[in-house]
């Protein structure tokens, strides 16, 4: 049977791409670390780089920094979720703020760290905006939230990107089958019994919900906390936070700053878990806490007070992201624009032909990475479910891989890219390809799976007894009813997948030594050097592109699998 | 002694050890048995042993003929059992005709074609072929249904509540017509229903289960 060994090849695939290149990776940190890196000649084992790591001035802060702006984001984003979550479940507002917030998901974080820096810049469209509205700031502020001390900015950013993919994995527990309908029966149970409908939501509902929310929080927590491109661009650089120190002593022409480097990523993997650790702590502390609170018989407790969090988080977000594609859009175009002008005072396009022209091979670069990861991802991640569907069938146990999708996502990325880059410089020199495409799929794995699971669960069995029974075989089966049934979803998977590609900063520029240029690492390049015009061309180009992907996915299911579009056309 | 063209020899679906529905019946060719009882006692299990389709946790014992040939531990695709469920699960990606042709076996394109539209026009539907399925009436819908599972040569037919979601004027003349098709082609077939005018329309044997 071809069609049987295919799934079995894919499935080994599947979790040799997730779990391969992390421990290898790992591996290929903390040899150095020890003291062992032979393409330097160190042969030794010894701590002599773990020493200096210690002895680096402001180590405390950055590893502070890292914990400080990771937790603090992360719970920001979590309570905002809530709010939103108990003010408006089971009411139309919800789809409103579904619609709006999802887009934000597909915004690589070099760009939402872009925009952000825009809106906060002293210079930036909110000082104008009070500047002639309220005749202060005539002159640009002194301080600024941008490259604050303390991080304030990294924070505000990371929790704008982590709120909605909280919030739509959160709406996607509410969503499924098996959950939906008992939970709205015990939300209405708990009103019934006097518990005002927010209060009802957070003692009835949500705790169920938070369980299932567990690993995607703990996943983005874990990012957070070693997130390069939102400190690089936004946080303070003395001392800046752990991990863009580790990504500065790596790219230091000195190399025996690997060494020292390599010991700052085992510490970074070590922060992350720490990160991890306090979070699950808290959890804990807060589980107790809450008990308590929710059979104290209380029964508004805070009603009035979500509601305010959850409109404020709403404006806030809508005033956010309003502010920010204004800021974009003007610099775009922007001409001579002296502070504190509200609008540009000539407007000029040639940004735009300056970006054409430097962006070409970027952008190629971009399309042909994602077009090679996002393919792979989708055809091992189809396997994988249909092996899934098939071992059901047959009464076979299957390992189930919810938890290791997220092993990459949590494993920080700047700690075991490096370990992977040096190994596959031993293995396959001089190769950029191959190991930049792998690199993505690592990423892209995990969200196309999560984004086409719920889908291929969730097609109804019987439509597949059918199909069996007429005498369609296992292959036939899954070429002829699954995938056109689930064709919709299917693109939408491959758009996320493609999305998340595009975004990659560190895994490009690592994997491929910096010798593959794409969109994402011009833009970081450019934000973090050069023309603020030409930084807000390169970050609405950044949005375009898996704009483009998600109008494509929506689009094709209409034409393609669609009898009923054939029929209207015939019809004319 | 010739043989039934369906046996079930001591059929026994379980689950977990525990038995959920047990049966021995023959079935000839044309005849259609209906197994009625209470929702929840393993029908629709049953029929799903037969198909080789059991759900994930079931198993079954026993032994299924069909045409001399024993198939309890055939791939579902080769056993040629015919499945019909209370919804039509006509392929919405398919039109009307691609759904009939999708139960038939390979062959000329051209004939394909023509049998195709000869079944249809057998049931009053000729200018349908091309048609989204989602736009047909529910009759019309499990007429299809059937027309697809007829077009794939099935050696028996397995009917799972079929008329279930019809209302009661469509329900009368679709399950005429059906059990006509049946006679007709010659398949041992069987039913399972909770309705009492579904399977006194049978004129046939009429099995009552009970919770085991």
């Amino acid at each position: 049977m071809v069609f049987e060994l295919c799934i079995r090849s894919a499935r080994a695939l599947f979790y040799l791409v997730l779990l391969l290149p992390v421990c290898v990776g790992v591996m290929g940190i903390v040899l150095p670390a020890v003291g062992y890196f032979p393409a330097l000649g160190e042969t030794e084992f010894s701590l002599t780089a773990v020493h200096r790591l210690l002895a680096v001035e402001g180590l405390p802060k950055m590893v502070l920094l890292a914990l400080f702006t990771s937790i603090s984001a992360t719970v920001i984003a979590l309570l905002c979720t809530i709010a939103l979550l108990a003010q408006f479940y089971q009411r139309p507002a919800l789809q409103i703020i579904q619609h709006g917030l999802s887009p934000v998901l597909a915004i690589p974080h070099a760009a939402t760290a872009i925009g952000i820096g825009f809106v906060l810049a002293p210079t930036g469209w909110v000082a104008r905006l009070i500047a002639s509205v309220t005749e202060s700031w005539q002159l640009p502020p002194q301080s600024s939230l941008l490259y604050d001390s303390q991080g304030v900015a990294i924070i505000l950013a990371l929790a704008v990107k982590e709120l909605p993919f909280i919030l739509l994995m959160a709406l996607g527990v509410l969503s499924q089958p098996h959950l939906k309908a008992r939970l709205a029966a015990q939300f209405a149970v708990a009103q019934s019994l006097g518990y005002q409908r927010q209060t009802a939501f957070i003692y009835a509902v949500f705790p169920v919900v938070y369980s299932q929310l567990k690993l995607p929080i703990i996943a983005v927590l874990a990012y957070a906390s070693a997130s390069v491109e939102i400190p690089l661009l936004l946080g303070p650089q003395n001392p800046p936070t752990l991990a863009v120190a580790i990504l500065q002593w790596f790219n230091h022409i000195d190399l025996s700053m690997r060494l020292l480097a390599s010991a700052a990523a085992c510490l970074q993997l070590l922060v992350t878990a720490g990160a991890v650790g306090l979070w699950l702590l808290a959890e804990r502390v807060a589980k107790l806490f809450f008990t308590g609170l929710v059979v104290n018989g209380a029964r508004g407790d805070g009603a009035r007070l979500i509601a305010f969090c959850a409109w404020l988080t709403a404006s806030v977000m809508a005033l956010m992201i309003s502010v920010f594609l204004v800021s974009l859009l003007s610099w775009s175009v922007a001409g001579y624009w002296p502070y504190p002008q509200l609008l540009p005072g000539s407007v000029t396009v040639q940004h735009w032909h300056t970006a054409a022209q430097a962006l070409a091979d970027p952008l190629a670069n971009t399309v042909w990475l994602a077009g090679l990861a996002t393919p792979i991802a989708v055809v091992l991640v189809l396997l994988f479910l249909e092996g899934e569907s098939v071992a059901q069938r047959r009464q076979r146990r299957y390992f189930t891989v919810d938890q290791v999708l997220f092993i990459p996502l949590i494993v920080p990325g700047v700690a075991f890219l490096y370990g992977l880059v040096w190994c596959t410089q031993w293995l396959l020199p001089g190769h950029v390809w191959l190991p930049t495409v792998v690199s993505h799929l690592i990423y892209v794995l995990p969200y196309v799976f999560l984004s086409l699971a719920v889908a291929y669960r969730r097609l109804d069995i019987r439509f597949i007894n059918v199909a069996s029974s007429l005498g369609a075989s296992p292959w036939q089966v899954f070429l002829q009813v699954k995938l056109p049934m689930l064709f919709a979803p299917v693109m939408v998977a491959a758009a996320l997948g493609a999305a998340i590609s595009f975004g990659q900063y560190l895994p490009t520029l690592l994997a491929s030594g910096g010798r593959l240029a794409t969109l994402t690492t011009e833009a970081v390049a450019t934000a973090s050097g050069g023309s603020r015009r030409l930084t807000a061309v390169y970050a609405i180009m950044q949005m375009l592109l898996p704009l483009a992907g998600f109008v494509l996915a929506w689009l094709l299911p209409r034409v393609l699998f669609n009898p009923a579009q054939r029929h209207h056309t015939g019809a004319k | 002694m010739t043989q039934a063209a369906l046996v079930l020899d001591n059929l026994v679906v379980q689950q977990q050890k525990q038995t959920l529905i047990r049966l021995s019946t023959c079935i000839n060719a044309g005849q259609i048995v209906t197994i009625m009882g209470p929702s929840g006692v393993g029908k629709s299990s049953l029929l799903g042993a037969i198909a080789g389709l059991l759900p994930a946790g079931l198993t079954c014992e026993g032994t299924i003929w069909l045409n001399g040939q024993n198939i309890t531990h055939m791939p579902a695709y080769q056993r040629r059992t015919g499945l019909l469920y209370q919804d039509a699960l006509l392929f919405e990606h398919l039109d009307v005709a691609g759904n009939i042709a999708f139960g038939m076996p390979r062959g000329n394109r051209g004939q394909r074609r023509e049998l195709t539209q000869a079944m249809l026009e057998q049931v009053g539907l000729s200018d349908m072929a091309a048609r989204p399925v989602t736009t047909l009436s529910g009759g019309q819908q499990a007429r299809v249904a059937l027309l697809r599972t007829l077009a794939a040569k099935p050696a028996a037919l397995l009917l799972d509540e079929p008329f279930s979601k019809l209302d009661s004027r469509t329900r009368q003349t679709t399950r005429d017509w059906v059990f006509t098709q049946i006679q007709e082609a010659g398949l041992p077939a069987l039913l399972v229903t909770h309705d009492k005018q579904d399977a006194l329309a049978t004129g046939d044997k009429i099995i009552e289960v009970t919770p085991c």
